[in-house]
């Protein structure tokens, strides 16, 4: 876990633009990491921003801490999903995996995205909200965060999780495109419960001319049609053609 | 993962990033990648992609390409940025011309990376879509801080830093290259437009001057 020695922090200041949650604080004249707030991304480790070297990494010994360091800091792989960063291919892949068919969207919450971070609780909010609306979620072989959840079919994390902080992690699922609408209406109704932001990505099969069902579905419920997107353009083979 | 997907900018400013990314499938096409992946920086060297690495070693603003090259196993992830469609063009047909297998992605404007997919004659297969970010937006910081922090979509550019960027060029301290460079420095992926974030903290300066 991220630490300060404090026998070598001298107090510069230096440290403190360089946390994006804001975990670091000065008190006493020296440095002090806020462990609750810290997403263990290891920003401030990684870069040798101290000049004193007194940010260091002490060892991890807690199962969620681990998760929350390797879902936090890129540098490292989630053994189950065998990717590194969040730790999930989705549509990357899909020219290969299939994992999106025609006639189905990919749902990707990126919560906390941009930078503000989340908590559980907030991740449990969403993930039961779009679950009861028709989501079906990604298993612990495909997305990180479904390692923490005791039910699946409900999005329901562990009971002892909500105050732990991520700077961010991804509710992922998919379903068949006639349900799109009412994760859609979900998802709009929980925005407002939270105390966070998230990021949202919708995964779909398109024509040769990048048309997807899903940018009509999205005109009914006036979303802005998207200008950016991440094109698998089809080169990876075995080619999936359904 | 995607961490690609959802940066902020205006269109002008967007118009100047396009991400590439190499994407190996587990249990597919995951196993010895190495050569492949050597196929893939090698056109992307050719292309000019102004940043690229590999998150399991660095970035190519931070390590020599030999050493990136060096280090590269079957959990590496190539990825990289270019400034220009053009460049978007000449990678894809290049890339499709070796027949490698990968996934490859590009991450851009939509309008202007089907025209690059239709130009390189690919047909693309499976769109992620940005719709951007929802719930308390009132907690973000102001746009031109999150143009530049959103390049890393691992977030591993702290806003606080940029912040002290600009502060830096507007004071004369640094030129905004310098502070592009020195910021890309921080996203392990490769993946960070230091050319764009150079522009966006000179046009902040001159704007706020």
């Amino acid at each position: 876990m991220a630490r300060v020695d404090r026998e070598l922090c001298t107090g510069c200041e230096n440290c403190l633009s360089y946390c994006s949650v804001g975990a670091i604080s000065i008190q006493e004249g020296k440095a002090i990491i806020d462990e609750r707030l810290c997403t263990e991304c290891y920003v401030c480790i990684r870069n040798e921003i101290c000049p004193s070297e007194a940010i260091e990494a002490t060892p991890i010994e807690s199962f969620i801490h681990q998760f929350q360091h390797i879902i936090s800091d890129p540098t490292e792989t989630t053994a189950q999903t065998g990717v590194p960063g969040r730790g999930t291919e989705e549509a990357k892949t899909n020219d290969v995996t299939g994992r999106y068919k025609k006639g189905e969207v990919g749902v990707c919450i990126d919560m906390g995205r941009p930078g503000i971070g989340c908590y559980l609780r907030d991740v449990e909010k969403i993930a039961m909200a779009v679950a009861e609306a028709g989501l079906i979620l990604e298993g612990p072989e495909t997305t990180p965060l479904a390692q923490l959840m005791t039910d699946l079919k409900t999005g329901k994390l562990r009971d002892d999780l909500p105050n732990v902080h991520f700077l961010s992690i991804i509710i992922e699922g998919k379903c068949p495109l006639n349900t799109l609408l009412s994760v859609l209406k979900a998802l709009k109704k929980v925005e407002k419960e939270i105390d966070t932001v998230f990021s949202l990505g919708l995964a779909s099969r398109v024509d040769e001319k990048g048309y997807s069902p899903v940018l009509d579905i999205i005109k009914q419920f006036d979303i802005p049609q998207p200008i950016r997107g991440k094109v698998n353009v089809g080169l990876g083979r075995p080619l999936v053609t359904d | 993962m995607t961490h690609s997907l959802h940066r902020s900018g205006s269109i002008e400013s967007l118009r100047g990033d396009y991400v590439w990314l190499m994407y190996q499938a587990k249990g597919i096409n995951d196993k010895n990648i190495k050569e492949k992946a050597k196929e893939f920086i090698a056109v992307a060297e050719v292309v000019g992609s102004e940043n690229w690495g590999d998150v399991k070693s660095g970035p190519k603003v931070c390590l020599p390409v030999e050493e990136i090259k060096n280090k590269i196993g079957d959990q590496s992830r190539l990825r990289g940025v270019f400034t220009r469609k053009g460049q978007v063009v000449q990678f894809l047909r290049m890339i499709k011309e070796k027949e490698l297998g990968i996934s490859v992605i590009i991450s851009g404007l939509l309008k202007e990376t089907l025209e690059a997919c239709k130009e390189a004659g690919l047909t693309p297969h499976t769109i992620n879509f940005s719709l951007g970010v929802w719930g308390r937006k009132e907690l973000l910081p102001q746009e031109e801080i999150l143009s530049i922090t959103t390049m890393c979509g691992h977030h591993m550019i702290p806003p606080g830093l940029v912040r002290e960027m600009m502060e830096q060029v507007k004071a004369g301290k640094i030129s905004p290259e310098e502070a592009g460079l020195k910021l890309a420095k921080f996203c392990p992926c490769g993946i960070f437009n230091q050319v764009r974030a150079s522009r966006i903290l000179a046009t902040c300066f001159s704007t706020k001057a």
